[in-house]
C-alpha cells in the first residue's frame, strides 16, 4: 500500500502532450517512414474460401521491371505459423489468406507484378457460418449443480442471444517497414505490442530476441488486432533480406478486414434460474464462438467469463465451443469475449427482470458478487460496482420515457465487469533526471493511443514534483527501454504506472532511477467493473433507433487524467453503438468471399450516430491492486454498451431483439408481428 | 490500380474526341477511381473535364425552369437558395448524399452515372450479371439491400439520391457528343439494364451530360426527400422518397412520389401518385398511396423489410407536405 499521489499533476485533465505532434501531422506513423532504397510490398490473397495450392509460377512477376523481391510457398522457409499452418501454405483456408508477395520499387508496380503471378487453385469445400463449422472440444467451467438451480428456481429465462463478426477497422491499417542492420532487423510497425512483434517474429526468422528491434513511436488505433506478429512483418523481413533493401507494406483496407483478425461471432444459450425474490439459482450458459480458419494467439476471447463472475451464484455451467469456419481468423477486439458474453447475460438479466416485475438495479444489486468466485477470492474493491450503480441510476434519473406516439423512448441498463485491467506484469520503466528541473521517462512498451505517454508523464511529474512539461518521455522501442507489456487487456497504465513511479522514486536518489512492477495481489482478486443506462428512441414505422444518451460509470481505480478516461469511455461507448446497431461482416454463403470488407458498406459508427455520453465515472483508487491504485478503462466501457442499447429498445417497444447488430429488418419485422 | 493516361481537356470538341471505348470524363471522381481502384473498370484514359469552361456548372433560372450544371456540385446544390425554396426535395437529396468531403467532390453529372453500390458488384471476384457474368447472385445470396421492383436481371438498386428527387421533379438531361446535344427526360436517361446494355444510363460512351433542367412549378409546389439508412448519415438509402404535392383548395392537384433504393432505377410510383391527384388531402388518402407505391413489389429473402419501411416515408412525407401547405 502506498501513499496517495501529493502534488496534484495525477488527476488533473491534461490534454495528450502529443496531441500538438498528431494535429500537425509531425508525429510519425508506420506509412511515413522513409528509409533510403525503400521497397513497397504488395500481398497477393487467396480468392477461394478453402483451396489447395496446385501450383505458382511467379516469373512473370519477377522479370518485371521494378521488381525486386518475390516469395510464394514456392520458395519460402517452412516457416510455422497459426500452429497448425505455414507462413505460406499450400492449403488456403479463408479468401484473403496469404498466397505470395511482392516487393517493388513502387506500390503500382508490386501490384501490376501481382496480376501476373500465375496460381493454379483446386478449390476444396468450405463452411463460413457458425452453425456448419468444424467444432473444437467444450471449454467446460462448473460451480455448484446448475441443473439442480434450475430446478430450484422459480423462475426462469432461457433464451439464446446471437452476436455478429465485428470488425476493428482501424483508422491505420496493419503494416511496417522491415530493415537488415546486418544481421539484426529493425521493424517500424504498427503494434499494440513491440515485445510481442519482437518475440513472434524472431521466433519466426530463428533469430536472437534482442536481434530484432520493433519501433512503434505512434499508431493509429489496434482494438485488439495489433498485439500478436502477423505474416506481413515476417514477409517484409524476407522480401528485405532477398532485395537487400528495406521493405514497406501496408495491408490495404480490404485485406485488414480479411485476414487481419475479427470479433468472433457467437451463438449463446444461456438460462438463468432465480427465486422469486430475484436471488440467482443457477447461471448457465453453452456458447459457440466462430473462430475463423486459425487460432491466431494472443488474448483470448473469454465469452463465458462475465456469465461466472458478474453475479453471486452458487450454481454455475458454462460451456465454450470454439467453432472453426473458412473465414479470417478471429482475435481480440476489445473486451474479447466480455462484449459479447455481455450482451447474453445482461439481455436474459432484463428478460429476468421483467418477468420478476423487478427494478433492474435492484435486481443486480440482489446478486451483488463481493468475491471473485471463480477464484474464490475477495475483491480488493468489493464495493467499487455498487458505487458504479448508484452513479448510473443518479446520472439517469431525468431520462424519461416515451410510450405513446410514433416514436418511443425507453431506457436500458446493464452493468460489466472485465476480466484483466488490473495490470500484467511484469513491467519496467526507468526515469532520468536531465537536471534539477527536468526528467526523462523511458520504457520500451508503446502507446496504442490511449494517451499513455501523457499518463506515465503525470505519475512522474507528480513523484518529482515537478511540472508535467518538465517530464519527457521515450517510449515505443524495443531496442532503446526496458520491457513492458502488450498493450492488451487494459493494462498498460496499472502496469507501467507504478514501474514509472517506483523509478521517478529512484531517481530522486541518484539521477537515474529504474522501477519494476511489483506483483498483483496474491489473496485478492482485482476488478474492473462498470455499469451503463442508455436512453433510445425508436421510431415504430421505420424501424429506426437513435442512441440519444448514454450514461457510464467505471471502476478505474485512480484516474489519472480525467480528460483521457473521457475519450476511453467515449470511444468505446461509441464502438458499442456500431455493435449493438449495425456493424456486421457479411459473408456470401455460395461463394465464401467477404462482402463488405470496406468502410462503405461495413458500417462503422459516426460522430452522427454517437449519443450524448455522461461519464461519471469517479476516482477510487485501488491501493490493494497496485501502489498506484490505477486499473484499466480503455475495454470496460464497451462492455455493457450494447446490451443497455438494446435493453433499451425493449423497453421503448416491447419486443425484444435477441440477435446483434438491431438493423432495421429484424425490428420491423418483430413490430410487425 | 493499373496505369493510365491522364488529360487535361481544354475545349469541349477536344474531351468529345477524346471519349470513347477505354475512355472516361473524370470530374469529381469520387466514384470512378475506386471502382479504378477496386480493379473494377480498365480505362486506358481520363479526360479531366472539371476546367472546361464550355460546361456550365452554375445553377441558373430562366424562363424554362432552372438549369443545373453538370459540373454543379453536391454541396453547391445542397447550399442553393433556389433549390432550397422551390426544389426543396433536391436540395435535401443532395445534403442527405455521403459526407461533406464527397459533397464538395461529387458532381451532379457523376452522381447520376455512377454504379450501384451492390456489394457483389463491388466485388472484384464476383463476376456478376451487371459486369457480363451469367447470374446475379444477389437475387439468391445476402440481399438486405437490393431491390422490390424493375424484373431486371440486376437487383441491385440504383445508388443515387439526387436522381430520385430530379425526376420527381420531372427533369430533362442535356447530353453534348460528337454529333451535337441532345436532350431526354431523365426517365429516359435512367434505364433498366438489359442483356443487351448492362449499365443503368443511356449515354453514349463519347457523350457527356452537360446539364440536367428542372420544370419551372408553381410557387405553391412542396416538395421533400426522406432517407432511411443503417447509420444517421454517410450511408445509401435502404429506401428513401422523393415526394413532390400541389394542392389547389385542399385537394391534390399534382404529385409525384419516387421511391429510392427499391429499384435498378429511381421507381416511380404511378400508383401512388394516381391514388393522390383529385382527392382532398388527408391521412386516408395518403395511406392509400403509401399501399399504392408498393404494389407489384416482389421482395427478396432478405429486403421484405423494405415495404412497410418504404410505406411509412410515403406516408411521412406525404403528411408533412400537407401540413407545409
Amino acid at each position: 500500500m502506498r501513499r496517495e499521489p501529493e502534488h496534484g499533476v495525477v488527476g488533473r485533465p491534461h490534454p495528450r502532450i502529443e496531441a500538438p505532434d498528431k494535429v500537425t501531422g509531425r508525429a510519425r506513423y508506420s506509412a511515413d517512414v522513409r528509409l533510403p532504397g525503400q521497397l513497397q510490398a504488395r500481398i497477393l490473397r487467396s480468392p477461394h474460401p478453402h483451396a489447395r495450392v496446385v501450383g505458382v509460377d511467379t516469373g512473370a512477376a519477377a522479370a518485371l521491371p521494378g521488381v525486386r523481391a518475390v516469395i510464394s510457398s514456392a520458395d519460402a522457409p517452412a516457416i510455422r505459423w497459426y500452429e497448425k499452418s505455414l507462413l505460406f501454405d499450400t492449403t488456403l483456408r479463408f479468401a484473403g489468406d496469404e498466397v505470395a508477395a511482392v516487393a517493388a520499387e513502387t506500390e503500382e508496380i508490386a501490384e501490376d507484378a501481382l496480376r501476373l503471378i500465375r496460381v493454379e487453385y483446386q478449390p476444396l469445400p468450405f463452411n463460413v457460418s457458425l452453425e456448419d463449422g468444424a467444432r473444437g472440444e467444450a471449454d467446460v467451467y462448473r460451480r455448484g449443480d446448475a441443473a439442480r438451480g434450475l430446478r430450484e428456481a422459480e423462475v426462469v429465462v432461457e433464451q439464446v442471444y446471437t452476436t455478429q463478426t465485428a470488425l476493428h477497422n482501424a483508422l491505420e491499417p496493419h503494416g511496417c517497414v522491415a530493415a537488415w542492420e546486418g544481421e539484426r532487423l529493425v521493424l517500424y510497425e504498427s503494434t499494440q505490442g513491440v515485445f510481442s512483434v519482437r518475440d513472434g517474429v524472431a521466433e519466426a526468422l530463428g533469430l536472437a530476441k534482442d536481434a530484432v528491434r520493433v519501433v512503434t513511436p505512434h499508431m493509429g488505433g489496434g482494438f485488439g488486432a495489433k498485439q500478436i506478429a502477423w505474416k506481413h512483418s515476417v514477409i517484409a523481413a524476407l522480401l528485405a533480406r532477398r532485395a537487400g533493401r528495406p521493405v514497406q507494406i501496408l495491408l490495404e483496407r480490404d485485406a485488414e478486414n480479411l485476414a487481419a483478425g475479427n470479433r468472433n461471432a457467437t451463438r449463446q444459450r444461456v438460462r438463468l434460474g432465480a427465486r422469486r425474490d430475484g436471488t440467482l439459482t443457477a447461471v448457465e450458459a453453452r456458447i459457440l464462438m466462430q473462430v475463423g480458419a486459425y487460432s491466431a494467439g494472443g488474448e483470448s476471447s473469454a465469452v463465458a467469463g462475465i456469465y461466472s463472475t458478474l453475479y453471486r451464484c452458487a450454481n454455475v455451467h458454462t460451456e465454450q465451443v470454439q467453432v472453426f469456419t473458412n473465414t479470417g481468423p478471429a482475435i481480440a477486439f476489445r473486451a474479447p469475449g466480455y462484449a459479447e458474453g455481455a450482451f447474453g447475460l445482461e439481455s436474459a438479466m432484463d428478460e429476468l427482470a421483467r418477468a420478476l416485475r423487478m427494478d433492474p438495479i435492484e435486481l443486480r444489486l440482489r446478486n451483488y458478487a463481493e468475491r471473485h468466485q471463480e477464484k474464490d477470492k475477495p475483491y480488493t474493491s468489493p464495493e467499487s460496482l455498487r458505487r458504479c450503480y448508484e452513479r448510473v441510476k443518479e446520472a439517469s434519473a431525468a431520462f424519461e420515457r416515451q410510450h405513446r406516439g410514433k416514436r418511443r423512448r425507453g431506457i436500458g441498463f446493464a452493468a460489466g465487469d472485465w476480466i484483466a485491467g488490473s495490470g500484467s506484469p511484469p513491467g519496467y520503466a526507468w526515469v532520468r533526471l536531465e537536471d534539477e528541473q527536468h526528467a526523462t521517462v523511458i520504457t520500451g512498451a508503446q502507446d496504442i493511443g490511449t494517451g499513455t505517454r501523457t499518463a506515465l508523464c503525470q505519475v512522474a511529474a507528480d513523484e518529482l514534483g515537478l511540472p508535467l512539461e518538465n517530464v519527457s518521455i521515450q517510449i515505443g522501442d524495443s531496442g532503446a527501454g526496458p520491457y513492458g507489456p502488450t498493450s492488451h487487456g487494459s493494462t498498460t497504465l496499472a502496469t507501467l504506472g507504478p514501474a514509472v513511479r517506483a523509478a521517478a522514486e529512484a531517481a530522486r536518489e541518484n539521477r537515474h532511477g529504474e522501477g519494476a512492477r511489483g506483483p498483483n495481489p496474491q489473496g485478492k482478486a482485482v476488478r474492473t467493473c462498470g455499469a451503463q443506462c442508455a436512453q433510445v428512441e425508436v421510431d415504430l414505422e421505420t424501424g429506426e433507433i437513435t442512441v440519444l444518451r448514454l450514461a457510464a460509470a467505471h471502476d478505474c481505480g485512480l484516474v489519472v487524467n480525467p480528460l483521457l478516461v473521457d475519450s476511453q469511455v467515449l470511444g468505446a461507448v461509441t464502438q458499442g453503438v456500431g455493435f449493438a446497431l449495425f456493424e456486421e461482416r457479411r459473408v456470401d454463403r455460395a461463394s465464401g468471399l467477404v462482402l463488405n470488407a470496406n468502410l462503405e458498406e461495413y458500417k462503422v459508427p459516426t460522430a452522427a450516430d454517437a449519443p450524448e455520453v455522461r461519464n461519471v465515472t469517479l476516482s477510487m483508487p485501488d491501493l490493494e491492486a497496485n501502489v498506484l491504485g490505477s486499473k484499466g478503462i480503455g475495454e470496460p466501457p464497451i462492455i455493457p454498451a450494447a446490451p443497455a442499447i438494446a435493453n433499451a429498445v425493449f423497453d421503448a417497444v416491447g419486443v425484444r431483439i435477441r440477435d446483434l447488430p438491431l438493423l432495421r429488418e429484424k425490428l420491423l419485422e418483430a413490430l410487425g408481428r | 490500380m493499373r496505369p493510365f493516361s491522364y488529360s487535361s481537356a481544354r475545349t469541349l470538341d477536344e474531351a468529345i474526341g477524346l471519349l470513347g471505348a477505354g475512355a472516361r470524363p473524370l470530374a469529381g471522381g469520387t466514384d470512378l477511381l475506386p471502382l479504378m481502384k477496386a480493379d473494377l473498370g480498365h480505362f486506358d484514359r481520363l479526360v479531366d473535364i472539371k476546367r472546361l469552361a464550355a460546361l456550365p456548372r452554375r445553377i441558373e433560372e430562366n424562363g424554362e425552369g432552372v438549369v443545373l450544371g453538370a459540373l454543379a456540385t453536391l454541396s453547391e446544390l445542397a447550399a442553393s437558395p433556389t433549390l432550397q425554396e422551390r426544389y426543396r426535395a433536391l436540395a435535401q437529396a443532395a445534403d442527405a448524399a455521403a459526407t461533406p468531403q464527397l459533397r464538395n467532390m461529387a458532381t451532379l453529372g457523376g452522381n447520376l452515372l455512377q454504379r450501384p453500390r451492390c456489394w457483389y458488384f463491388r466485388h472484384s471476384r464476383i463476376p456478376c450479371w451487371l459486369k457480363g457474368g451469367e447470374n446475379c447472385p444477389a437475387r439468391d445470396g445476402e440481399n438486405r439491400e437490393h431491390a422490390l421492383f424493375g424484373d431486371a436481371p440486376c437487383v441491385a438498386v440504383h445508388p443515387s439520391d439526387p436522381a430520385a428527387a430530379l425526376l420527381a421533379f420531372d427533369a430533362d438531361v442535356r447530353l453534348v457528343g460528337r454529333a451535337g446535344e441532345r436532350t431526354l427526360a431523365l426517365s429516359d436517361f435512367l434505364r433498366l439494364p438489359s442483356d443487351r446494355r448492362r449499365v443503368e444510363t443511356s449515354l453514349a460512351e463519347e457523350e457527356l451530360v452537360s446539364a440536367v433542367r428542372l420544370a419551372p412549378h408553381p410557387p405553391e409546389t412542396k416538395s421533400i426527400y426522406l432517407k432511411a439508412m443503417d447509420r444517421k448519415v454517410w450511408a445509401f438509402a435502404l429506401v428513401s422518397v422523393a415526394a413532390v404535392l400541389r394542392l389547389a383548395e385542399r385537394r391534390i392537384a399534382h404529385a409525384r412520389i419516387v421511391l429510392g433504393g427499391v429499384a435498378p432505377i429511381p421507381w416511380r410510383a404511378h400508383a401512388a401518385e394516381a391514388a393522390l391527384v383529385g382527392q382532398a388531402a388527408g391521412a386516408g388518402v395518403f395511406e392509400r398511396a403509401a399501399q399504392a407505391a408498393l404494389e407489384g413489389a416482389r421482395p427478396l429473402a432478405g429486403n421484405g423489410y423494405k415495404l412497410p419501411l418504404a410505406r411509412a416515408l410515403v406516408r411521412r412525407a406525404l403528411g408533412e407536405l400537407a401540413d407545409a401547405a
